[in-house]
């Protein structure tokens, strides 16, 4: 995808964000119907039906990027078999950050690096995210000290962050030096006992939620599986995991097989929560919940897999930048950038107190 | 020796997960052809198996097997197409528990015999897999991935 070379924001991405500066949908005031800002920009652009609406949602999901560029209002789907409503019925305006990256487009302030913090591969593309404070950190100690080595700056940035909390595998020396690779993006499995279990139910309070009665016994030992990976469908996840604890005809005349790809599971149930996506696994009678561990992070949806890659060694993206831009002034944006998320970070605590 | 990385999307059997779907496909008496990065991983060779690539038999009775193993497998059953469709389909991709397969029915249709000749079984746990030469695999690869 072509990006906007000041804020490394894709360019259908920009043109959306333009739409809603154009009709003042700025941060505190109006949202605007998508529907209008989504007519204007496929005719302008002349894109498929449909396929700027998908670029808007995702701009405003807080589970998909660092840094939404979009506030939405109305419902914006969610990560199970929860699609967006009709853009009949939606709203959006400019969030904090996305203002600030329409500004550095357009030379009011100086680049910032919301392309890097963000990536693309929400969108099918090959650039992961990191950390926005990781990122922005590692721009200030190049801007402070020019020389400093690349190692060094690899270690600032970090490893890809994808923000759900999943655990990154891969080569990670490889797509800091810019290299495809490909990462393993993991749900959190933890093995661990029917009480803890219990008292994450009793501690989310969902009216209706009740953890599952084999809980009464407290030492029982179950699976929790969380954090999952931003991409994987969780109700398309359960839906894998229970299949595979299912018998199959085939399974007699392919033991060795059906031994390999079935899951020793007695019940599955999802105590997904207030956003909080995770579910319970009893392992079926005599097995070691520590192998059914092991098999379920095989699943398709607790473990995704990536290809990724930077256009340059990540060292030498950051330090081009900051050359580039050397005689505009990078620390009041990358403050402004950073005062933006922080102000996003106060309104989601202040939304749930 | 294969990356660090391609051993995380290993299963136990050493296999990558995704070629089980392949394997259960055999189970389920689907008559297919692997190709792609599946079929080279089994034939030796070093690649990075993100997905499965079939390359199924025409013929009635194979599609209603396939549509039937095909819904077994899908994680979303609704989007596996009717055997009506898939006479006429040219590709046909499912999400399965153990990652994506496509299934290549035009393919088949038009270099069946071609394939099958060169291909031959190779056993995935128990179930026997006819996986495409090499040759086969890696010239349709390079049809169909012009980067490579």
């Amino acid at each position: 995808m072509t990006m906007g070379q000041r804020s490394g924001v894709g360019l259908v991405e920009l043109a959306i964000l333009d739409a809603l500066d154009a009709r003042r949908a700025w941060p505190g005031r109006r949202a605007v119907p998508c529907l209008k800002v989504l007519a204007a920009l496929e005719d302008e652009l002349g894109l498929a039906r449909g396929y700027a609406y998908q670029v808007l949602i995702d701009l405003a999901l807080p589970w998909k990027i660092h840094i939404p560029l979009i506030e939405g209002q109305g419902n914006f789907g969610g990560r199970g078999n929860d699609p967006p409503a009709s853009p009949y019925y939606t709203e959006a305006r400019l969030s904090p950050a996305g203002q600030i990256a329409l500004a550095a487009e357009r030379g009011q302030i100086a680049p910032v690096p919301i392309g890097l913090i963000n990536g693309n591969t929400h969108r099918q593309g090959t650039r992961p995210p990191f950390r926005p404070a990781a990122v922005i950190d590692a721009y200030r100690q190049v801007l402070a000290r020019p020389r400093i080595r690349a190692r060094q700056i690899t270690d600032l940035v970090g490893p890809p962050d994808f923000i759900t909390g999943c655990t990154v595998t891969g080569d990670l020396a490889a797509l800091a030096a810019g290299q495809r690779t490909e990462l393993g993006l993991h749900s959190r499995v933890t093995v661990t006992d029917a009480a803890h279990l219990r008292a994450r139910v009793a501690k989310a309070a969902v009216p209706g939620h009740t953890p599952p009665s084999y809980t009464r016994d407290a030492s029982r030992r179950v699976i929790i599986v969380d954090k999952l990976p931003p991409y994987a469908n969780p109700d398309e996840t359960i839906v894998s995991i229970a299949d595979r604890a299912h018998e199959h005809a085939w399974h007699t005349r392919h033991p060795e097989l059906a031994a390999l790809t079935g899951l020793p599971i007695a019940d599955i149930r999802d105590l997904t929560a207030r956003g909080d996506y995770w579910f319970a696994c009893l392992p079926a009678n005599g097995t070691s919940p520590e192998v059914l561990r092991d098999q379920l992070m095989k699943v398709y949806g607790v473990s995704i897999y990536v290809s990724v890659g930077l256009p340059r060694p990540l060292p030498t993206m950051i330090r081009t930048w900051t050359r580039t831009y050397q005689h505009e002034d990078l620390p009041a944006s990358i403050t402004a950038l950073e005062n933006a998320l922080a102000s996003r970070r106060q309104k989601s605590l202040t939304t749930y107190e | 020796m294969r990356s660090a990385l391609s051993e995380a999307a290993l299963n136990g059997s050493g296999l990558p997960v995704v070629v089980l779907a392949a394997a259960v496909l055999a189970a389920e008496q689907v008559s297919f052809v692997l190709v792609g990065s599946g079929a080279l991983w089994l034939r030796g060779e070093q690649v990075t198996v993100g997905d499965v690539d079939v390359v199924i038999e025409p013929g009635e009775a194979n599609l209603r097997r396939l549509r039937d193993a095909l819904s077994a497998l899908a994680i979303r059953s609704g989007e596996v197409p009717a055997v009506h469709r898939l006479r006429d389909l040219s590709v046909t991709s499912v999400v399965t528990s153990y990652g994506r397969v496509d299934c290549l029915l035009e393919r088949g249709r038009l270099d069946w015999d071609q394939l099958r000749r060169g291909a031959g079984y190779v056993a995935v746990a128990d179930a026997a897999v006819l996986v495409a030469s090499a040759s086969d695999a890696w010239a349709l690869r390079r049809q169909f991935k012009k980067s490579e």
